[in-house]
């Protein structure tokens, strides 16, 4: 590979995944070989053909704004990779979903008691972990298997994280907004992530997570 | 000249009689529009990668001269697409050609 090309695909490939990158690496270098094997056969000199074939190929950075609007970028392919942990712990540990399901039981009954007790605010709060505890159980179990059940769960499940927030805190939530906007920047962050790999990726390829 | 938008359906077209591989595509391009369209080839390789996982084509390799390459192949869906965007380009250029002819 001449330094030329070398150069235009380090630019071509900023910030794309590791696999992305090699794949614009493989196609890119067949690309150039082929145009700049037509240049020869055409009279050129290897040199003159191999700054045709550069040129042809246009703007590096052009290409790696539309490369990254299509394949996954390094932060993509991270999230991919490891954005579903938790769920994936909780799948393959049965001892932790049962304790889970026990502790939204406890809290539910605990709920229970206190609300009857009196006791509001510390109920409510008991309360909407138990439901979100659950809610987060039930999920991993339902038959989300097409984009557009994934969708209207996806739409529910941020009414029912919102109305949990309101559930637990109610009007007491603007006290503790900086830890809510905390909260969801990220929230919202990997949400974005998401968004794109599910426009990059073909359905048949979506991981279970990305339904969720 | 290039016009806007337009290179998914130009891709498309090219591969309608055949697959081909990302380079032959851009000639076939260029020749056919007898070089009035233009386009810098980086450019080709993301417009293939969108229309593959729209799942307008589909990719396989193959080797050529000893050396592996990537094929591209319209879909069913593709030809659709291809069908629909040339009744649309037509109708448009149909608008265009009016207007632009009654101004003179």
């Amino acid at each position: 590979m001449t330094p030329a090309l070398d150069w235009w695909l380090q630019q071509a490939t900023r910030r794309l995944s590791k696999e992305s990158a090699a794949q614009v690496r493989a196609e890119i270098q067949e690309h150039y070989e082929s145009a700049r094997e037509v240049a020869i056969a055409g009279g050129a000199s290897p040199d003159e053909a191999g700054r045709t074939a550069l040129s042809a190929l246009g703007d590096p950075k052009i290409a790696n704004a539309q490369y990254r609007r299509v394949l996954l970028t390094a932060s993509e392919a991270r999230v991919l990779r490891e954005g579903n942990w938790e769920a994936r712990v909780v799948c393959s540990t049965s001892w932790l979903r049962w304790l889970l399901s026990a502790v939204s039981l406890v809290a539910l009954l605990a709920a229970g008691a206190l609300l009857r007790a009196g006791s509001i605010a510390p109920g409510r709060v008991l309360l909407a972990l138990s439901l979100g505890i659950g809610f987060a159980l039930l999920s991993l179990q339902l038959p989300i298997y097409t984009p557009s059940r994934a969708r209207v769960f996806r739409y529910f499940r941020w009414i029912t994280q919102a109305g949990l927030l309101l559930l637990a805190f109610g009007p007491g939530a603007l006290k503790i907004q900086w830890l809510l906007i905390v909260c969801a920047w990220q929230l919202t962050w990997v949400e974005v992530q998401r968004a794109s790999i599910r426009r990059k990726l073909p359905v048949a390829n979506w991981p279970r997570q990305l339904y969720l | 000249m290039t016009v806007k938008g337009t290179l998914p359906t130009l891709i498309l077209e090219a591969l309608v009689r055949e697959p081909t591989h990302g380079y032959r595509i851009a000639q076939r391009i260029k020749e056919r529009s007898k070089g009035v369209l233009d386009f810098r080839e980086g450019t080709l390789y993301p417009a293939l990668h969108k229309l593959e996982n729209d799942g307008l084509v589909d990719s396989f390799e193959e080797v050529e001269n000893g050396r592996p390459r990537r094929y591209y192949r319209i879909t069913k869906s593709g030809r659709a697409m291809l069908a629909k965007d040339r009744a649309e380009w037509r109708e448009l250029s149909r608008a265009v050609t009016i207007i632009l002819e009654g101004a003179q």
